[in-house]
């Protein structure tokens, strides 16, 4: 990587800054589950690795979801933009070293707020953890120069259309730049009191809303079509989607603290519009269920169409859930409970990771120009995560509703932390083969950088996977 | 051009709509928050805790530095009389930064923003010399108000007058606790927000709206896998507990998952002596195996130790 | 921008725009990848409707909620009726007052928050002042045996005064028709610049 980020834009090799992102994307991604997995077994087992601040619960929570969100999702997002941004527009990508120091200045910097994380400086707010010279950083060096690559390759195009996958990239890109400078409003001006909680909310909200969720389904409005050959479904039903994601999803922050004292008006408003969160939900899962008409045995038969439709069915529980957990009826049992912990995995472990995991697979495959090196290893991958995320699932939504029914009938705390001690152990369990499954990726991925069988010109990876 | 990819009007609409979206969850909510008063707990909390506890460059490695220290006075400090009933001040010395609502009297909301500045004398406090505050009573357009009172304006009291008649034992170190708190993630389990439901009658009254003014970070906590704080100082306020249950929770409650803060305690206990943790660790061993009938006593911490903080920020929590 | 109102459900451009966008549409490929025109299916649409009025009709604090004090104000009432007064135990005054009490429109809340006389006993005084200086008794709550001001705050009434209970209606509610009104609006117009979903692209010709 170092030779070419002084070298001449011309002479670095196009999909290169692809590549680098997705390696460093599945690193993360080791990386952060690693950590969790960690966590998990403290929660369980809480000597487990004790006396030490820097194996403390406290000091590391926050590393595993910084090192997930920012390390793994984020970048297999810009992994994903590098190679289908220019893909879509018939185009090359605007800047590869651009591209390649984007790669070299995020994972410099998120290696350095994760070490000032791991050793407890934070701004102590969750989802914005990092000290405001961290998020100064990321807005400038990581998300302000990924946006400018995308948004000029898309206006440097050769075509006359932008394709609904590229409207959510240069979208989203700018959102999740406004969404980091007011979102760490409170620490850059010592903003304080309800309006620091709130903010707090309202960026932890739209990361996720303007950021993940349009990113994750813009990759499925590219990956299913492509890899399938069917056309999608419907340029309108896109339409639906688009806009409803930038109306709706930017509006609810207020129901994370439906229990808090906030304005009544403004959860009565934030819990109409988080119902309504289904409303994208409804379009992106109907567009690419409708668009796989005709092709459902690439479901059993395609690891990336198989990754896809899994994540896209994801979204239905994920976004039942979402749409009225949060409304007051039923916010005030199962708030701050394992439910939410479980409900957050649900998006960034089911819907979203299988989703980015897909194009990852796909992206690497497709720029190397190089066969998948194992279809038995990324089968395991693919069963490994299903059923390692949904022993998580099960485990902690239990766990939440025995939480939620302890707070309503002013169960004694202690004897709720003991009944919840088993699903712990499974959730334990659950991370662990996450875990495990993305070391077999890693190892897969690798070697079909260095031993796939290579792609004839004219031909697709996906086609060949059963060819030797 | 077409008339469907038309993206210079979908720019102009994408602008709107984020516009607009912004407008209702930013603007909208700004003007109802801006005009929240302070209640008294909020005036507590902020000049016992002084300004952010998160990051900040005057403590960038959030050692628990730049932070006020609670003191209840027995004496006038002037007169060496004895007040009558106590007073609690709390001492800014030299060069620690004021909290929020001294340095911008505006979020203490109407009627105690002006007589914090008029009879408080807060715009008088300077940071060079440092200042003492207390929360006092006045009246405001004939309704009465809790404001800050600078002690230093107004009654010549100095830092230094203070401490020179405090005893360790009246000082409270809670504005560093808090620091600690955030440091060690404590609210990653422990909330600060008992809800609107049952929580009530066990952890206590769910916080007002005006009980966070200059309060950052307010560190609610969303994931709760241990009992609400926000008011644990009045159920429960031993400090022997407090000092067993963090130097491991397993002494006091065998069922706790909470991790051991005995880091905390630092190199040396209360009497200077240096603290054999591999010892402690191996007779606690002994005692979980049977060994022993009870486990090794919890050394006492120093007085300026990062778990004295700590303690004294939990038991604030009134 | 040519608009044509003719058909505005069909398609809002005129036919010279329509067809201009025709050839666009089948000629251009994407990155390998093609788009079809089709509509909305219906069960979508309908989904869509019925998620709009889930929203309103789930988001109100029907459930979930904490008894407020006026719940029992016809309790404390209650207290001193003679044929209360005249029980032989508490148990059978309790069955007194909560006879006199029935139909009163707060049924179900109270059998779901059940209270003892010596509860009663406790919450009288405190209620009875709280009555005497004519506050709005909804905005109270009952914890364990006392009468606290509940936290629900930011709404006002007309002359200013703090609101203290959970919104059936706020502006909050009153914001989001106005809010979804214009996307629906907005995403109606855009869809229908669009050709006629009757029109379907011919890929690869």
């Amino acid at each position: 990587m170092l030779k070419y980020l002084f070298a001449k834009n011309e002479d670095i090799p196009s999909g290169s800054a692809a590549i680098f992102f997705g390696f460093s994307a599945i690193i993360w991604f080791v990386i952060g589950t690693g950590l969790g997995s960690f966590n998990a077994a403290k929660l369980a087992f809480p000597d487990f690795v004790t006396g030490n601040e820097y194996f403390a619960f406290g000091h590391m929570r926050q590393v595993h979801v910084m090192a997930v969100i920012f390390g793994w999702i984020s970048m297999a997002f810009a992994m994903a933009m590098m190679y289908i941004t220019p893909a879509l527009g018939n185009n090359k990508l605007w800047s590869e070293k651009l591209g390649l120091w984007n790669c070299f200045l995020w994972n410099l910097g998120l290696t350095l707020g994760l070490t000032v994380l791991w050793a407890g400086i934070t701004s102590g707010r969750e989802y914005s953890d990092f000290p405001w010279p961290i998020d100064l950083y990321l807005a400038t060096c990581v998300f302000i120069p990924l946006g400018i690559n995308v948004w000029m390759t898309i206006l440097n195009r050769r075509t006359q259309g932008i394709y609904t996958t590229n409207w959510f990239f240069a979208a989203a890109t700018f959102m999740v730049i406004i969404v980091f400078l007011i979102g760490n409003l409170p620490e850059f001006f010592h903003l304080t009191g309800l309006t620091e909680a709130y903010l707090t909310w309202w960026f932890a909200h739209n990361v996720l809303g303007l950021w993940i969720t349009p990113v994750a389904a813009a990759i499925a409005y590219y990956t299913i079509p492509k890899v399938t050959g069917n056309p999608l479904y419907s340029h309108r039903i896109g339409h639906l989607h688009f806009w409803s994601v930038v109306v709706f999803y930017s509006t609810p922050a207020a129901h994370h603290l439906m229990s808090a004292p906030l304005p009544e008006w403004l959860k009565s408003f934030a819990s109409v519009e988080g119902v309504l969160i289904l409303v994208p939900a409804i379009a992106f899962v109907s567009n690419i269920m409708l668009t796989m008409q005709g092709k459902w045995y690439m479901f059993v038969e395609n690891i990336e169409v198989r990754f896809t439709v899994t994540g896209c069915l994801m979204a239905i529980p994920l976004n039942m859930q979402g749409g009225f957990q949060q409304t007051r009826a039923i916010n005030w049992y199962i708030h701050g409970t394992g439910w939410i912990v479980a409900h957050a995995h649900l998006a960034l472990l089911g819907f979203s990771t299988f989703l980015e995991v897909a194009a990852v697979y796909y992206g690497i495959q497709s720029i190397m120009k190089r066969k998948l090196y194992s279809i038995t290893l990324a089968n395991m991958h693919f069963w490994l995560l299903l059923i390692g995320f949904t022993t998580y699932w099960v485990s902690m939504t239990i766990a939440g509703l025995i939480q939620g029914a302890g707070k309503i009938y002013e169960v004694p705390y202690i004897d709720v932390v003991i009944a919840e001690h088993p699903y712990m152990i499974a959730r334990w369990l659950g991370g662990s083969m996450v875990f495990s499954g993305n070391i077999l990726w890693l190892y897969n991925m690798w070697m079909t950088a260095r031993k796939g069988t290579v792609v004839p010109q004219g031909r697709l990876p996906h086609e060949l996977a059963y060819e030797r | 051009m077409a008339g469907f990819r038309e993206y210079k009007i979908g720019a102009r609409l994408f602008g709107l709509a984020l516009g607009g979206s912004m407008t209702i969850t930013l603007f909208f909510p700004s003007i109802n928050i801006a005009s929240v008063s302070s209640t008294d707990i909020a005036l507590t909390k902020q000049l016992e805790v002084g300004r952010e506890s998160g990051f900040n460059l005057d403590d960038p490695w959030m050692q628990g530095k730049n932070k006020p220290l609670g003191v209840s006075l027995k004496v006038d400090p002037k007169t060496k009389q004895p007040i009558d009933g106590g007073m609690q001040v709390y001492v800014y010395e030299k060069g620690t930064s004021f909290p929020s609502g001294v340095m911008h009297p505006r979020i203490l909301g109407e009627g105690i923003q002006e007589l914090s500045v008029q009879q408080g004398h807060v715009n008088d406090a300077n940071k060079n010399v440092g200042a003492v505050f207390t929360i006092a009573k006045g009246l405001y357009q004939g309704k009465e108000y809790s404001y800050i009172d600078n002690l230093t304006a107004t009654k010549g009291w100095t830092p230094a007058d203070v401490m020179s008649v405090a005893k360790d034992s009246d000082v409270s170190e809670a504005g560093k606790g808090k620091t600690m708190f955030i440091r060690e993630g404590c609210w990653w389990c422990h909330t600060l927000l008992p809800e609107e439901t049952q929580d009530w009658q066990v952890f206590g009254a769910p916080p007002m709206l005006g009980d966070f003014n200059g309060e950052s970070p307010t560190a609610f906590g969303s994931d709760r896998k241990a009992p609400d704080l926000l008011h644990v100082g009045s159920r429960n306020s031993s400090k022997e507990w407090m000092m067993m249950h963090f130097f491991n929770p397993r002494l006091v409650q065998p069922h706790s998952i909470m991790p051991r803060f005995d880091y905390l305690w630092g190199k040396t206990d209360a009497d200077g002596k240096k603290i054999d943790f591999a010892k402690w660790r191996e007779e606690y061993n002994e005692y979980r195996e049977g060994k022993r009938v009870s486990p090794p006593d919890v050394p006492s911490y120093a007085s300026n130790s990062e778990i004295r903080g700590l303690i004294d920020w939990i038991l604030s929590l009134k | 921008m040519s608009w044509n109102f003719d058909k505005p459900l069909r398609t809002m451009c005129d036919s010279a725009t329509n067809e201009a966008d025709k050839v666009l549409w089948e000629k251009e490929d994407l990155g390998g990848i093609t788009e079809d025109n089709n509509r909305l299916p219906v069960p979508i649409v309908l989904l869509v409707i019925l998620t709009v009025i889930t929203a309103f009709a789930v988001t109100f604090p029907l459930w979930g909620q904490r008894p407020t004090a006026e719940i029992y104000e016809g309790y404390i009432k209650a207290m001193s009726n003679p044929e209360v007064l005249a029980a032989k135990n508490d148990q059978e005054a309790m069955e007194k007052i909560i006879q006199l009490n029935k139909g009163k429109g707060h049924d179900g809340m109270l059998e779901r928050h059940p209270v003892t006389m010596d509860d009663l006993r406790i919450m009288k005084p405190e209620m009875e002042a709280l009555m005497a200086k004519g506050v709005h008794m909804d905005e109270y709550e009952v914890v364990g045996d006392h009468v606290v001001m509940a936290n629900f705050e930011g709404n006002k009434r007309a002359d200013g005064t703090v609101i203290r209970k959970q919104p059936w209606w706020d502006k909050g509610y009153l914001i989001d028709i106005f809010y979804l009104s214009y996307f629906f609006i907005g995403v109606t117009i855009l869809i229908k610049r669009l050709p006629p979903s009757s029109w379907q692209p011919r890929h690869n010709h």
